[in-house]
Formats: structure tokens, C-alpha cells, sequence
């Protein structure tokens, strides 16, 4: 199988006060058709930065990103981010932020009506569709969010920490939803989390980053039946090993952080 | 509400009262401090002989035309500073500088250029909304929250419609407070342009007025000017600001 979506030794660096500093160093990833592939890491290893050149979203890097045997090097709406701040727009209703994509698109209006209400139904808020976004709690803004990226059928979803604020009952329920929704689909899927067992609970594979400069430290094969839950004694097993390598990369970078702040 | 409504009629009741008391302690004459009463049959006679029908309608003609040219000219130049940083680092300080001026200072300067008619008084009106528009769509603009932009281009919004459908209503909630400012001082710049310049219109009749030494009706067209102030403030920006944080809920920043 070759891979859909292929990063290519992407290196990026920032320029910011207290000079240059290497956000990520020769990333290399192959990314199957299908795929749901998890990224952990310390906070501040570049899996944001990662997303938004997968994403288009950031233009300026070294290496090549390739989609479908093309080069990437601006947004398109094959590949769709969910961003952990969400970017429901209040000004919309419901109904109207997941037809945005869509109207984006030229789709015209009774589909692209028909097409939100489908996706709203199946993470089921479709009583709350003319309801305005900051009437919603969090998770059904989440749900929202979910419902905005899938109506617009893209190839690749590019999740940023989208279920870290929430509370552990409403995250379980989302993390049913997802596999359910993903299994229905067949999207191709990168999911950023800080939660090492959430990224067991979905992903294929795990990739643990370190950082200073960002890079991928190990890679973890997930081989657990599906639909998976957080509490499962597999989820917990293959948890442990993947913790110790992360709390090691983020004992590391805490001590790096330190060890700067002496020299200033 | 309902409440709300009676103290307020109570409150109204117990003015006119006490105007009316004062009137009748006789320590002025009526001429200088006519009853309520009076003041109320002005209204009545100025509303159907037609003058301030008449007045009304020429000083909105002025404020619609004057209030609209500032709304193209200050939405424009407030695009143009928030997009280009030359425009905003020379025209946007003079924008400040101005905005400082009373816009009635610039009667002077309209009656020489345009001369004693119609066009120096809408250019007062212009330049009395003009600079809430500017500086508060250029900064509504500029602090559209990046997440929206970054949100829009991710869903495959361009050049125009990003700025169309994304920046601008992104920017709604600081452009209608500006829009809400400029308006009250450009009603405020048109009565004190028609005071001075005398031609017609509202301000006029109270010049009139005082004029003929006709305190009652001085004093009605003042009672109409204010009812016209709130009347769109209220009830017309009111609604506008309510709907906006209907939809925004308490994070529409004003
Ligand atoms: N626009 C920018 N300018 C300068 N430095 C930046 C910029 N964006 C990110 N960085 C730096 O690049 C590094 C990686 O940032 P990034 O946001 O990708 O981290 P992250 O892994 O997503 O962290 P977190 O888990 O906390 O979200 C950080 O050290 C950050 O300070
Ligand atoms: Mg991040």
C-alpha cells in the first residue's frame, strides 16, 4: 500500500526574541488511506506547527508534504483542521457554521441544507441547529466542530487536542462517536493529544515526539479490537510503555527549559 | 418591564406637575417659562400647520445623506488602514489627530469652500461621523481573532469572500458601536450646523424661536429633537446592538 499522505524530512524554523529556534527537525511520516494515527508529545514540540503545514496553513518550511502524489503548499478542503480553540463562528447559528465549508464549496442551498442537517443528526444535535454557538456547552461545540469538518468531506482530518477541556463522561461519549463516525467514513485521521490513553483508546498508531527541536522519538503499532474504550485492560497495557518514553520526552524538555533559564 | 414602565410614567407625571406648579407660582413671566401645557399646544399647532413637518423632514434629508456618505467614506478608508500599514501609519494618524476636533469647527471652512448652502452643512455632518467609522472599523477589523481567519481558510474561504463572509461580520459587533457613535455626533454636528448657519431644518426653528421671543416654541423643538435622538439610539441601534448579543452572547465586546 503506498502512502496517501507523505511528509517528507519537514523541518521548520521560528525566528523569535531570543533567536532562532528549530520547531521541528526532519519529520518523516507515511500516512495510509484509512489511517487514524496518533501524535503525543511534550507541550511545545511542534505538533501544532506540524498540523497547520499538513493543513496548509503554514507555507514556510523545509521538506515536502505530498497528498495524493501532489505537493502541498496552501489550504484545501481535502484536508480539514479542528482546531483545539474550535473557530465556531458566533455570528452563524448551527446549522449555518456547518454549511459554511459547503457554501465555500458553491454547493448550492437545499443541499447544502440537507447535507449539514445529515451530519448534525448523526452527532446528534439536530434540535440545537438554529441555536447560536455560545448557547452550547462544550462538548457540543466539540460536536459542532466535528459535524463542520465531516459535512465538508475531507480526505484527511487534522484533529489539535479537541476533547482536552472537556470532562471524562462527555469525552468517553465523543470518543465512541469518533470511532463510530470515522469507522462509517473511512477518513484518514491525525489526532494530537496530550492524553496518552486516549490516543490508545483511537489510534492505529501512536507517535511519540520529543522536543527541541521537535522530532519523532518512537512509533507504536495499536493491533486492539475496535470499538476500543478508554478503560479497556488492552488500552492499558499498551498505555504503560507509551508513558514511560512520554513522561521521559517531557522530564527532558522541562529540564532543557530549566537549564535555559540559567544561562539568561 | 412592566414596572419599569410605571416609574417611569409616575416620574413624568410628577415633572410636568412641578413645571406646571412653578409655572403657576408666577415667579416668571409666560413668556420666559411658558406651562406645559403651552409647550404641548406649540407641538400640536407646529405638527399641523406643517412647519415642523417640514423642519423634520429636511434636517433628516441632511442627517441620511451626510450620515451615509460617512458611512461609504469611513468604511472604506477603515478597510484600507487595517489592510495596509502605510495607509494606517500616515492617514491613520491624522484620523486620530481629527477625531479630537469638534466637526462643528469645520463650518468656517465648508462656508468658504461651498458657500452658504445645502453642501457645507452635509459636509459638517460628514465629518462629524466620519472618524468613529474609520477608526472603528479599522480596529474591528484588526482584531478579528485570528482563529476565525485561520477557521475561513481552512473551510476554503479566499481573498473576498474570507474578508465578505469571515473579517467583516467578525468585525460587526466594534463597527455598529462606531456606527452608533458616529451617528450621535453627526446629529449633534447637523443642530449645531443649523443653529449657526440658519437655513430651514430644526435648528432653525429654534432660532427662530428665540428670535420672536417664543419660549414655548423653543422649547417644543427641543422636546423634538431629543425624542428623534432617542428614537434612533434606542430603538434603532437598540435593536441592532441586542441582535448582535443575541447571537454573540457576553462575548460581543462593545
Ligand atoms: N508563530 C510562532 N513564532 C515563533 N515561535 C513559534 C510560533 N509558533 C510556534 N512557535 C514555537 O514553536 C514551538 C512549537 O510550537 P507548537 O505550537 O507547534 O507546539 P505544540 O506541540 O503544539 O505544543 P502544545 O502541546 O503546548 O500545544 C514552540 O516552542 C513555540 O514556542
Ligand atoms: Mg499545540
Amino acid at each position: 500500500m503506498t502512502a496517501k499522505l507523505k511528509v517528507d524530512n519537514v523541518s521548520k524554523d521560528f525566528t523569535g526574541r531570543n533567536g532562532k529556534l528549530q520547531a521541528l527537525r526532519d519529520i518523516r511520516l507515511d500516512i495510509n488511506e484509512g489511517e487514524f494515527l496518533c501524535i503525543v508529545g511534550p507541550s511545545g514540540c511542534g505538533k501544532t506547527t506540524l498540523l497547520n503545514i499538513i493543513a496548509g496553513l503554514e507555507n514556510v518550511y523545509k521538506g515536502r508534504v505530498v497528498h495524493n502524489g501532489e505537493f502541498i503548499n496552501s489550504t484545501g478542503p481535502d484536508r480539514l483542521v479542528i482546531f483545539q480553540e474550535l473557530g465556531l463562528f458566533p455570528w452563524l447559528s448551527v446549522v449555518k457554521n456547518v454549511e459554511f465549508g459547503l457554501k465555500m464549496k458553491k454547493v448550492p442551498q437545499p443541499r447544502r441544507r440537507e447535507t449539514a442537517l445529515k451530519y448534525l443528526d448523526m452527532v446528534n444535535l439536530l434540535k440545537f441547529k438554529d441555536a447560536h454557538i455560545h448557547e452550547l456547552s462544550g462538548g457540543m461545540k466539540q460536536r459542532v466542530a466535528l459535524a463542520r469538518a465531516f459535512a465538508m468531506d475531507p480526505e484527511v482530518l487534522l484533529m489539535d487536542e479537541p476533547f482536552t477541556a472537556l470532562d471524562a463522561q462527555t469525552r468517553d461519549m465523543l470518543h465512541d462517536e469518533l470511532q463510530k463516525i470515522w469507522q462509517e467514513t473511512g477518513k484518514t485521521i491525525i489526532f494530537v493529544t496530550h492524553n496518552v490513553r486516549e490516543a490508545v483508546c483511537l489510534g492505529d498508531k501512536v507517535i511519540v515526539m520529543s522536543s527541541q527541536p521537535g522530532m519523532i522519538k518512537t512509533e507504536f503499532r495499536i493491533d486492539l479490537p475496535r470499538p476500543r474504550h478508554i478503560e479497556d485492560g488492552g488500552v492499558m497495557d499498551m498505555v504503560r510503555p507509551i508513558l514511560k518514553e512520554l513522561s521521559f520526552e517531557i522530564k527532558k524538555s522541562f529540564e532543557e527549559e530549566y537549564d535555559a533559564k540559567k544561562d539568561n | 418591564m412592566r414596572k419599569k414602565i410605571i416609574k417611569q410614567v409616575v416620574f413624568y407625571l410628577c415633572l410636568f406637575g412641578l413645571w406646571q406648579l412653578i409655572v403657576a407660582m408666577k415667579i416668571w413671566p409666560e413668556y420666559v417659562f411658558p406651562s406645559p401645557i403651552q409647550v404641548f399646544g406649540t407641538i400640536i399647532t407646529g405638527f399641523s400647520n406643517s412647519t415642523f413637518i417640514v423642519a423634520i423632514g429636511i434636517s433628516l434629508k441632511r442627517i441620511a445623506i451626510g450620515y451615509g456618505i460617512s458611512i461609504l467614506i469611513g468604511g472604506f478608508l477603515g478597510i484600507m488602514m487595517s489592510k495596509f500599514k502605510t495607509v494606517d501609519e500616515t492617514l491613520g494618524s491624522l484620523v486620530l489627530g481629527l477625531q479630537t476636533l469638534p466637526s462643528i469647527c469645520w463650518l468656517p471652512l465648508a462656508l468658504l469652500w461651498f458657500g452658504l448652502n445645502e453642501r457645507a452643512i452635509i459636509f459638517v455632518v460628514i465629518m462629524g461621523a466620519l472618524f468613529s467609522i474609520t477608526t472603528a472599523t479599522d480596529s474591528g477589523i484588526k482584531h478579528v481573532s485570528p482563529i476565525y481567519i485561520k477557521a475561513g481558510r481552512n473551510m476554503g474561504a479566499r481573498r473576498y469572500t474570507l474578508f465578505l463572509e469571515v473579517i467583516i461580520p467578525a468585525a460587526m459587533p466594534s463597527i455598529i458601536s462606531g456606527l452608533k457613535q458616529g451617528w450621535s455626533f453627526a446629529w449633534r454636528s447637523l443642530m449645531a450646523g443649523e443653529l449657526l448657519f440658519v437655513n430651514l431644518g430644526l435648528g432653525y426653528l429654534l432660532t427662530v424661536g428665540r428670535e420672536l421671543n417664543d419660549m414655548s416654541q423653543v422649547l417644543a423643538v427641543m422636546i423634538i429633537i431629543a425624542l428623534i435622538s432617542i428614537l434612533v439610539d434606542k430603538i434603532v441601534f437598540g435593536k441592532i446592538e441586542a441582535n448582535i448579543k443575541r447571537k454573540w452572547g457576553l462575548s460581543a465586546k462593545y
